[in-house]
């Protein structure tokens, strides 16, 4: 994979000021009120976990679950690393929704013509060489940007350097590693992170897709050779009872 | 000549009447209201009841269809041959409900055809999309000799129905693969939710589930069809028919019960299986009407040749299965959503109008059409019951 595009938060370091959650609401043109969850005009949201602050949002996943699920491709893992989504595409079927591990994409549940609306980790300010608004306007660095392998290896000396940090990078090798990281100084359990396997989601159903070919040759082969069995028995049967008609005339007339 | 006459307000039409009422409000709801305003659906539970009931269950008490067609007409069980027709009709019925159902199912339903010609080979709903749609199609193509039959030109009738006998058994044959992939699909949807599903009812083996429970379920869904035209309308088909298709119910049952089994043990969730919680018992619901009732009472003679508890034994493995369907799609989600989905009235409202609106075209079809026969000798065993 070309290189690609990080966002690294230090729970240690948010002081839960909102300056992202308010750069990006203005980004996107969404009205500026507080909002305690995710929401289809909240795509970022820093939640308070009691003394510390958890700045949720898409994680933009190496191979994200959304994408492979998602049956027109509304939803891709651009090159650059950010997961967008083209509402020219979507149909509207949710799955995407279903099938995260992280419960990010949030849908317009109240519109008559709705869509689904998730951080795409400002791909389009990202390719013009700018960093994410949130990140931009974040007053104690909590979240910085950039590459990823460069973002990896700076919360790794992070957590490496500091004793008070879980030796643990959230984001790492979740779901076969995301985009977004998160470090900190409390459990990620008690901060209210999902355990979630390492394994890739799509491979959790790309088995089952690769087993077509399979049913379509076997079952295929195996429906045809039966059907050809009872053709060739009806034939057969026929052809006797046929036989049995003439002859047994004969036959008949022999007896008698 | 004929004067025009107000129709006989009967008990079941006026039930009729008030079910399509309430969803045309429903429907109201939907499309001038919004998803809001017309069901309980969430961020965490994006998938309520109009796919679970709707889609999950419309598209496995459909498969019926494939079943019987690829038993009589490839496998040469002539046995069946007189309810092939009602078989391929309910089918092709249900597939019609579950298209209809998208339409108020999608948020952006006039972009249906978008799969047609946006391709995503990853995406497991990809796959249902097409496999669904190239089904219908061999349905509606399965069907067509019904209404053509019915067409008064002699030599165009002729035509369709020479042409139609060639590619019968291909379509058979194609509508059998299809039905295997997408039944099983559906199950496939719910792998990439691990985590979210409960474990009584994840399985990396949700594909095969579904497939095994879809077949059972279709031919009971057929026997009761059958029995309730045989019951009410014209339609004489042998209840020795019906009692022999019971027989195979069962020991597809037995198949599904031994996977299910085995895998709850191989993956850890037999130990939810004794848990005080509202998941175990919707799971044993589940179970008991699907499997357990089923399997002892198709195991007696006396039901299978009586009729009528051929129809409630038939009915308690449909009732099963839907409790399976709704229990992967919304009971497996509370736990880890920590949402409780009721669905609000107005999603019953439109799948049972669509439902509904399946069984008036049925029961039409059969009086109209030649769908079952309708002057076969009763069999000698009726007479014995």
């Amino acid at each position: 994979m070309a290189k690609t595009k990080a966002i690294l938060i230090d729970i240690t370091k948010c002081i839960g000021c909102m300056s992202c959650e308010k750069a990006c609401k203005e980004l996107h043109g969404f009205p500026q009120d507080v909002e305690p969850t995710l929401s289809p005009t909240a795509l970022t949201v820093v939640e308070d976990h009691g003394d510390r602050f958890v700045r949720r949002m898409c994680m933009s996943c190496q191979d994200p679950a959304c994408a492979s699920a998602c049956l027109v491709g509304a939803l891709k893992k651009t090159d650059l690393g950010p997961v967008t989504y083209d509402s020219s595409k979507c149909i509207g079927c949710r799955y995407c929704i279903v099938a995260c591990p992280f419960n990010v994409p949030r849908y317009e549940w109240s519109k008559l013509v709705p869509f689904v609306k998730k951080c795409d980790m400002c791909y389009e300010r990202q390719v013009k060489g700018q960093e994410p608004a949130c990140v931009e306007a974040c007053p104690v660095q909590a979240s910085i940007s950039g590459w990823r392998d460069e973002i990896l290896e700076e919360a790794q000396k992070r957590i490496l350097l500091d004793s008070k940090y879980v030796r643990h990078i959230y984001g790492s090798d979740e779901v076969g590693g995301t985009s977004v990281f998160y470090i900190s100084d409390v459990p990620f359990e008690k901060l209210g992170f999902k355990s979630v396997s390492t394994q890739p989601m799509p491979v959790l159903t790309a088995n089952a897709l690769g087993d077509i070919p399979t049913v379509v040759t076997v079952g295929g082969g195996l429906l045809a050779g039966l059907y050809w069995i009872t053709n060739r028995r009806k034939q057969v049967a026929l052809a006797e009872a046929q036989e049995a008609s003439r002859s047994g005339g004969r036959k008949d007339k022999g007896h008698v | 000549m004929s004067k025009f006459r107000l129709p006989k307000i009967t008990f079941w039409r006026s039930i009729v009447t008030v079910i399509f009422v309430a969803g045309a409000y429903a429907a109201y709801a939907r499309f001038f209201l919004g998803f809001q305003q017309s069901t309980h659906l969430a961020d965490a539970q994006p998938w309520g009841l109009w796919v679970g009931l709707g889609t999950l269950c419309g598209v496995g008490i459909s498969a019926g269809g494939f079943a019987i067609a690829a038993a009589v007409y490839l496998l040469g069980f002539e046995r069946y041959r007189p309810v092939v027709r009602a078989s391929v009709l309910l089918s092709f019925l249900g597939y019609l409900s579950v298209v209809t159902g998208m339409a108020y199912e999608l948020g952006l339903p006039w972009r249906i055809w978008h799969p047609i010609v946006m391709w995503n080979r990853r995406s497991v709903l990809f796959e249902v999309s097409w496999c669904v749609m190239l089904y219908t199609t061999v349905l509606a193509l399965e069907f067509s000799p019904s209404l053509v039959e019915k067409i008064p030109f002699v030599g165009l009738r002729q035509f369709y129905l020479k042409w139609h006998h060639h590619i019968l058994i291909a379509l058979v044959l194609v509508g059998a693969i299809l039905s295997s992939l997408h039944q099983s699909f559906l199950g496939g949807l719910y792998l990439l939710a691990k985590g979210k599903v409960d474990p009584l009812w994840y399985s990396s083996y949700l594909p095969t589930l579904f497939y095994l429970s879809a077949v059972p379920a279709g031919l009971a869904a057929t026997i009761m069809v059958v029995y309730l035209c045989n019951r009410s309308m014209n339609a004489r088909v042998d209840p020795n028919v019906l009692a022999e298709m019971s027989q195979i119910i069962a020991p597809l049952l037995y198949v599904y019960a031994i996977l299910r089994g085995v895998d709850l043990l191989a993956h850890g969730g037999a130990a939810y299986l004794w848990q005080w919680r509202e998941e175990t018992f919707l799971f044993w619901a589940e179970i008991g009407l699907f499997v357990i009732a089923p399997v002892i009472l198709l195991s007696r003679p006396r039901v299978r040749h009586n009729p009528n508890a051929l129809y409630g034994t038939c009915a308690l493995v449909v009732m099963g299965f839907m409790a399976n369907r709704l229990n992967v799609s919304i009971t497996a989600f509370q736990a880890t959503s920590g949402f409780y989905y009721v669905p609000m009235w107005t999603e019953f409202a439109l799948t049972l109008a669509t439902v509904t609106a399946c069984a008036v075209a049925f029961h039409y079809a059969v009086r109209y059409l030649e769908i079952l026969p309708k002057n076969a000798p009763v069999s000698k065993l009726v007479a014995a019951v």
